[in-house]
């Protein structure tokens, strides 16, 4: 149950990643590291307890989110889902993510939440996170004592764990740059519109002559971590996209996924369904994800 | 009738500015000098258990801590929170088996959420940390959270005196074969050509009002016990608590604050008895409790949820012969509502088509759910889902039109009503259906709708209801209103009728000053403190306007009366050949002779004596217009809506496109505020049909009590919607005027439902109608 009293710890509110890193050096697990907050106010009226929460709202320079043709995106702890729909960039080169934020939650949390903060988060459900996991990316984890790069196809461990150790700050995340032929889209299905996902998918396409060069199919709410669909991209690599393709795809979904019955809807509807959303995430790549 | 200056306009709501500005002072922001803070502590472990041990000890040590209180430290009356029992008469009540079984806190947890014990302290964060420091042990029980497993024969019995776990069933006495009856239905059922039959289930809808529960009380040095509450029922309430707490009324002050949002939650008594409690435990000191959403989900009503069976026989031609009904809801830990909801659930159908035979029987069974109560509709929408999914299963066996059949035998003028024995006054259904169709273009869609094969399908469905305004002749309506003229011409009216937000107190305003023939400005609505105001029911069943207005216009005819017969006396005429016009007092072909509404109220107060003549200026006393008002009758509203859906045929997934609302709302006092009343009522019907439902598992717990996981329509979900408003005066309507607060929420939910069996040829028995469920119907189909 929720408590309407707020619990008892130490709000610090360092002003600069050192400090940072510093707090998160002294307190390890004993902290959480406090962002847009919408994920971790809800924890926090729940039932996770911690003593110490470090706030990176006094934090400088963490807001960065810039686009270079050769280097890619890069998106800093603090942009929120707000700037990526905001970002001309981002809808041009990458849809996928730009669509996942366009139907995330609403005006409000897209205000405060961050995209690095969804990543943390480690939900099976992250939409941006979905999205950013088809399109690829490395985060970069810094600590008293360095940097470290970890590929978002190694980031999430199981549910709500990632590979990111209790002195770590996630700086920023770097998506690499559009090649030619690249096409993305993202899709969910939701109760509501205004909802977390109860099944999400996300692809991005490399196309060369109507030919597909290689794929990253991933999908939410079907397991304990976001995953991607190994037979799937394997199906789609090298192949031409025809509605036969998808079809055989659409059933090899089934195969590749372990949902669950939760409250948002069922282990059976998530496998009825997924194929179906697969085909149609792809259809939409291939129709209006152009990165161009 | 006469041109009408203030009804019918669109005047500035009277609540409008401070809600948009958030001036609006709700029980959580009153603030009082002295004031504690009460935490209940409930249980959450289990639905069904027994309180083995109760250790307050550790947490009455805490800091900040004033008292902590178990069972036995407060009143061990029984009491009943719901209000129905106050609205009928003793006998009524003994007949109906009306029963008093909750109380303050419990040694018998009979749902997710019941109270145990409380912890009253100098801050609200001393008390939910003292709170967590109670130590409660529990003997699990099994749960039965289903009419069907409370029913069974080795069920453990949540009353003694209700056997079978039978909270209530239409008695026998009242209703021979404990059926809601007319005709013989089983003859009948052998003249029909067609039957149609199914089980339907109707879900456990939650009002979800903004505001959750907030409640204050004050056990004063004048032993009077005062209580903050956004109560939809001050007046119940206070006779409630008088009687619970064993003080005369004299004694209870309900200080009505500002009610946010209220659908039925707040009808009847929540929090109050527990807030009161503690209260009393600390004289002199006031206590707050503030619930939680979470907690206010499982602690205030819902719709009553449960099995709803249905069979129609129809004639070739049409002719609609029988239905057969019974509902058996899950009625929750408590008794409550258990009677009414059961009774109008069939009502509402009895009320509806001109079956040669009809007979309904209501079923109420405790279960280890959270209560079930009033929620706007109250026994309609479920009807609603089940009655006209039943209809249209038969249009489409006769092959006629669902618009034309239900235009040609719906009851109208003359037949019996809801209640029967007592027949509709006034029916504007035919205009309604006729518009509706037109603005939704139906023909034109049914047409195109029929013979779809892609993966997107369209359908287009049709609902009708019948509701009421005031719940006469089943229950007593009655009002109290005083009508005071002040000394310079304006008025204030105080009565206790509560505006929850559905814009009562700046309708009945209206009505006041076109009565009075004043400005809407002339007029101001005292209301919220039980010990200045007569007796009112309260916000229920769409009355406010219907009764409370009908007071309004009886208290304000006083005045006027008053004013009229202290003209004729000043100006030395017959009051037959006086008038009114811009609030001066004419006599009639005359135009010198007048006198002025201002002097006649300014002497009245102050009746100074002329010094030169020694003789009093003008006629003595404060004009005061009074009116105890019972209505005659219950102004019949009816609506249809034309919803239109698309369904993905892979994903189960519905869109619903458009409604069309149209309603014979007698008069629209205030068309904006009738909209808004069928724009919010749509959005909760849309809720009901497609997503809203609360989840136990299967041991009771409760899966939803949050907006996280308990989905209702939002801004963005909401499809294109046109509301027409069909005026067709009703002769007992103040100003012709019916009620509108529920009708809105009850057509959609039909419509929606045929929309979708219209799209894909399957009807969808379950609501909420969701996509896992279309899916897996499409499948069956298939196989
Ligand atoms: C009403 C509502 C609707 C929502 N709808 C959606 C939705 O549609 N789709 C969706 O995917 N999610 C949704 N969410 C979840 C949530 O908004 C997102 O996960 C959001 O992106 C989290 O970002 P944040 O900045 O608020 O994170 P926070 O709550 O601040 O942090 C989340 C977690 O990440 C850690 N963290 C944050 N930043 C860093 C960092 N730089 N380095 C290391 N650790 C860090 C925190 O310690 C915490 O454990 C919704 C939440 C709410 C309350």
């Amino acid at each position: 149950m929720t408590s309407r009293v707020m619990r008892d710890f130490d709000l610090l509110l360092p002003e600069s990643v050192p400090e940072v890193l510093e707090l998160l050096a002294d307190h390890k697990d004993n902290c959480a590291i406090l962002s847009g907050g919408t994920d971790l106010l809800v924890a926090l009226k729940f039932d996770y307890a911690v003593d110490n929460v470090v706030s990176l709202a006094l934090v400088p320079g963490l807001d960065d989110l810039s686009f270079d043709p050769d280097q890619g995106l890069s998106i800093g702890a603090k942009v929120t889902i707000a700037d990526i729909v905001k970002s001309q960039d981002v809808k041009t080169y990458y849809p996928a993510l730009w669509q996942a934020a366009k139907v995330f939650a609403t005006p409000q949390l897209r205000n405060t939440a961050t995209v690095l903060g969804n990543i943390m988060r480690a939900s099976p459900a992250g939409d941006c996170s979905l999205a950013l996991y088809a399109l690829g990316g490395d985060l970069q984890l810094k600590n008293a004592s360095g940097v470290r790069d970890v590929s978002l196809d190694d980031f999430w461990l199981s549910y709500g764990v990632t590979a990111r150790q209790s002195d770590e700050l996630a700086i920023s995340l770097r998506v690499p740059p559009p090649t030619a032929g690249q096409k993305s889209a993202f899709q969910r299905m939701t109760r509501t519109t205004e909802d977390l996902s109860k099944i999400n998918a996300a692809v991005s396409l490399t196309m060369a002559d109507g030919v597909c060069q290689s794929a990253r199919v991933a999908m939410g709410c079907v397991g304990p971590t976001l995953i991607r669909l190994p037979k799937v991209e394997a199906m789609l690599g090298g192949a031409e996209i025809t509605e036969d393709l998808l079809g055989e795809v659409s059933d090899m979904v089934a195969a590749e996924i372990t949902p669950i019955d939760d409250i948002r809807s069922s282990a059976d509807y998530r496998r009825k369904v997924a194929g179906i959303l697969v085909r149609r995430v792809i259809n939409l790549a291939l129709t209006e994800g152009n990165n161009q | 009738m006469t041109e009408l200056k203030v009804v019918g306009k669109r005047v500035e709501r009277v609540d409008v500015r401070a809600k948009v500005t958030g001036g609006a002072l709700y029980a959580a922001d009153v603030q009082l000098a002295g004031m504690l803070y009460g935490k209940i502590v409930r249980c959450y472990d289990y639905a069904h258990a027994r309180v083995t041990s109760l250790d307050l000890s550790e947490a009455a040590k805490c800091k900040g801590v004033i008292k902590v209180l178990g069972p036995k430290d407060v009143t061990q009356k029984e009491y009943n929170a719901s209000v129905l029992d106050m609205m009928v008469s003793a006998d009524m009540r003994g007949v109906l088996g009306d029963i008093d079984d909750q109380s303050i806190f419990t040694d018998h947890v009979k749902h997710y959420g019941d109270a145990i014990a409380a912890v009253i302290a100098i801050s609200e964060e001393a008390a939910e940390r003292a709170a967590e420091k109670i130590k409660v042990t529990y003997e699990e029980l099994p749960v039965y959270m289903t009419a069907e497993a409370a029913k069974q024969a080795d069920a453990l019995q949540f009353r003694p005196e209700k056997p079978g776990n039978l909270a209530f069933q239409l008695p026998e006495m009242a209703f021979p074969d404990n059926a809601y009856a007319w005709g013989e239905v089983d003859k009948s059922f052998d003249e029909a050509d067609i039957i149609v039959e199914d089980t339907f289930y109707v879900p456990k809808q939650k009002q979800c009002q903004m505001e959750p529960g907030s409640y204050i009380a004050l056990y004063d040095d004048q032993e009077r016990l005062n209580c903050w509450t956004s109560t939809q029922m001050p007046k119940l309430v206070q006779k409630k608590l008088a009687n619970l707490f064993e003080l005369p009324m004299t004694r209870v002050r309900i200080n009505a604050t500002v009610i946010g949002g209220g659908f039925g939650a707040r009808l009847g008594m929540v929090l109050e008895p527990e807030t009161c409690a503690l209260a009393m435990a600390v004289p002199g000191r006031p206590v707050k409790v503030l619930s939680t959403r979470e907690e206010d989900w499982v602690t205030s009503p819902s719709r009553h949820p449960g099995k709803y069976w249905m069979k129609m026989g129809f004639k070739k031609d049409g002719t609609p012969v029988a239905c057969d009904a019974k509902f058996e809801n899950y009625k929750g830990a408590y008794y409550v509502d258990a009677s009414g909801t059961a009774f109008t659930t069939g009502a509402w159908l009895g009320g509806m088509y001109k079956f040669d035979s009809l007979r309904y029987r209501g079923e109420s069974y405790y279960t280890n759910q959270s209560i079930c109560g009033a929620f706007r509709g109250y026994g309609n929408p479920q009807t609603n889902f089940v009655m006209e999914q039943m209809i249209d299963r038969g249009c489409a066996e006769l092959g006629v039109d669902p618009i034309e059949w239900r235009k040609k035998w719906h009851k109208g003028v003359g037949d019996d009503g809801w209640c029967i024995g007592v027949p509709y006054n006034s029916c504007a259904l035919d205009e309604c259906l006729d518009r509706a169709a037109e603005a939704a273009n139906w023909t034109e869609k049914r047409e195109k709708y029929k013979n779809q094969t892609g993966t997107k399908r369209r359908g287009i469905g049709v609902a009708v209801m019948n509701h009421t305004s005031g719940a006469m002749p089943m229950l007593l309506e009655h009002t109290v209103c005083d009508a005071l003229l002040h000394q310079d011409a304006t008025v204030t009216l105080n009565l206790a009728c509560s505006d929850m937000g559905q814009g009562s107190h700046t309708t009945l305003r209206q009505v006041a000053a076109e009565t009075l023939d004043f400005a809407y400005e002339d007029i101001h609505i005292a209301t919220g403190n039980t010990d200045a105001a007569g007796f009112d029911i309260g916000a229920h069943a769409s009355r406010t306007l219907y009764v409370g207005g009908g007071a309004v216009k009886q208290a304000c005819e006083d005045v006027r009366r008053q004013l009229f017969e202290r003209a004729a006396l000043e100006l030395e005429e017959d009051v037959d050949n006086l008038y009114m016009e811009d609030k001066i007092i004419h006599v009639k072909g005359s135009s010198n002779k007048s006198i002025s509404v201002q002097t006649i109220a300014d002497q009245g107060v102050n009746n100074f004596m002329n010094p030169e003549t020694g003789e009093l200026i003008g006629q003595p006393g404060q004009i005061q217009g009074y009116a105890s008002f019972f209505p005659p009758h219950n102004a019949p509203p009816f609506g249809t809506t034309i919803a239109e859906v698309e369904v993905d045929m892979e994903t189960g997934e519905v869109k619903v496109l458009e409604l069309v609302n149209a309603h014979d709302v007698g008069r629209a006092i205030h068309p904006g505020v009738v909209e808004g009343q069928l724009d919010g009522g749509a959005q909760q019907g849309l809720g009901m049909a497609l997503t809203e439902e609360t989840y136990y598992d299967d041991k009771g717990i409760c899966q939803n009590n949050s907006f996280t996981d308990y989905k209702m329509f939002g801004p963005s979900d909401m499809p294109k919607m046109t509301n027409i408003l069909v005026e067709n005066p009703d002769p007992t309507g103040p100003f012709g005027a019916k009620g509108v607060g529920e009708a809105g929420l009850v057509p959609p939910v039909g419509a929606t439902a045929n929309a979708i069996f219209n799209a894909i040829g399957i009807q969808i028995l379950e609501a909420p109608i969701t996509p896992e469920k279309i899916l897996k119907a499409l499948e069956d189909a298939n196989d």
